[in-house]
């Protein structure tokens, strides 16, 4: 089980547009399977990990979830095309659950955490507070995630539907919402505390402009671009202006 | 910067670029991190944290929903520390945001590139993979992690040396490295606006961010 935990923060290694996670979903799960029938090498074993290769892709901290899953129901000797099922049946839905509690809620509440004590005055504090809080949930997922997929087998979906589940996906979008919109006065303060007056207005006009033009350019072009973009023409105007 | 100090940032870059899909996720990518860890390593912590938090309110705006593509602003960070790095007071910042922002848009393309490379590694043994031998399984996992690694060390190099050229033939004088900077802080702050309108969901979660921006505003000009 700890080599599978292991091997799970690369489940993403091999990522391809073929198979998205699937080869290193299989590398993963390949622990797991070598005590089925037969041992390495056995039928049930490359039967297994033949099908672990195939096209997979769900949310990488709650893949554990779906392939312990799939492991236990291997051990079971569950059918093949049911296993297969049960692998496709889980990636959607582990994939918006986990977008929601990771990505739209626990990053940047720990991002927002992380800024206002650097902006503070508190620069170590920041760093690590924003890697702990973070990756308390990130590791408590995955671990859960793998334990509880290898306990339940086929019964996983029971995992989804727990009331914990349902009330952090739905205080994740406010929570990250609070907590960023908090930390841009202090980081904003914090940015441009060396300027002059003249200076912070320009800051200020520069943020006004730009939240106007990145509702309609920021989706297209993506932020960096966007910023680089805005930086180009700065450095344009700055040459060209007497 | 002498040579242990760049061993040291490409040794950084390593971890950091791995980290943004390949290996872990466990965060060393975000700017933050990566941005305050190269400014300790380049001797300038103050201008490390700064890139580090302006280049966070870009990285606002990531979502690595599926098999969406995103900018490496790890390595952005990197290069943009080592750009604005002993520079005078935050003169430098601008310039540093501008070949960051740059490096993480060529990490978003070169990890189309690795993908690509996986997806035609894939390809070529399909008929082993679907056989479900181990042996093929764990080659191509292990190939497309060093493909990763070459390019995150390969981007971490050029980061640097885009940071060199940026410092040495750099035409910007006093005034347009200013006006660089007041450019770089003003836009990072509008794009974290938008990608936080995004995250409430829009509805009630604009109330709390609204809420948010109140608190934090009345913080600065209370406390």
């Amino acid at each position: 089980m700890l080599a599978a935990a292991v091997r799970l923060f690369t489940v993403q290694g091999s990522w391809s547009y073929e198979r998205l996670q699937g080869i290193g979903a299989a590398v993963a799960i390949e622990p797991l399977l070598r005590d089925l029938p037969g041992g390495v090498g056995g039928e049930a074993y490359r039967r297994a990990m033949g099908r672990a290769a195939k096209f997979f892709n769900t949310h990488p901290y709650l893949a554990g979830l779906a392939l312990g899953a799939v492991a236990k129901a291997e051990h079971a000797g569950v059918d093949g095309e049911q296993i297969e099922r049960l692998r496709s049946i889980l990636k959607g839905p582990l994939g918006s659950v986990g977008d929601r509690l990771v990505w739209v809620g626990a990053l940047p509440v720990a991002s927002a955490i992380g800024v206002v004590l650097v902006a503070l005055g508190h620069p170590l504090l920041g760093v690590l507070s924003f890697l702990g809080v973070f990756n308390t949930v990130h590791l408590g997922i995955r671990f859960w995630g793998l334990g509880t997929g290898w306990r339940l087998g086929m019964a996983v979906g029971r995992a989804l539907s727990s009331p914990a589940f349902t009330a952090a996906m739905r205080y994740a979008g406010p929570s990250a919402a609070l907590a960023v919109g908090f930390a841009l006065p202090v980081a904003g303060v914090w940015l441009t505390a060396a300027f002059g007056l003249n200076d912070k207005i320009g800051v200020a006009a520069v943020v006004v402009v730009g939240a106007v033009f990145a509702k309609w350019l920021a989706p297209r072009l993506g932020a960096a671009r966007f910023g680089l973009l805005a930086i180009v023409l700065a450095l344009l105007g700055g040459a060209i202006w007497p | 910067m002498d040579t242990p100090m760049v061993a040291m940032l490409l040794a950084w870059g390593l971890v950091v670029g791995m980290d943004l899909v390949s290996v872990g996720q466990v965060m060393a990518n975000r700017p933050l991190v990566a941005g305050s860890v190269a400014g300790l390593i380049l001797g300038d912590p103050v201008s490390g944290m700064m890139v580090g938090v302006i280049l966070e309110l870009f990285a606002l705006e990531v979502l690595p929903l599926g098999a969406s593509r995103y900018p490496d602003y790890g390595l952005g960070a990197i290069a943009g520390a080592a750009t604005a790095s002993g520079s005078p007071g935050i003169l430098g910042i601008g310039l540093g945001i501008g070949v960051a922002l740059l490096v993480a848009w060529l990490g978003e393309v070169s990890m189309s590139a690795v993908r690509r490379f996986n997806s035609s590694d894939v390809r070529r043994r399909r008929e082993r993979l679907d056989r479900g031998d181990v042996g093929t399984i764990t080659r191509v996992h292990l190939r497309g992690l060093l493909r990763d690694a070459i390019r995150a060390v390969g981007l971490a190099a050029a980061g640097l040396l885009l940071a060199q050229l940026a410092r040495r033939w750099s035409p910007v004088d006093l005034e347009t490295a200013v006006l660089v900077t007041i450019v770089a802080i003003g836009i990072a702050l509008a794009t974290a606006v938008h990608a936080a309108v995004r995250l409430s969901g829009g509805g009630r979660g604009v109330g709390w961010l609204a809420t948010g921006i109140v608190a934090g505003t009345l913080w600065v000009v209370l406390l």
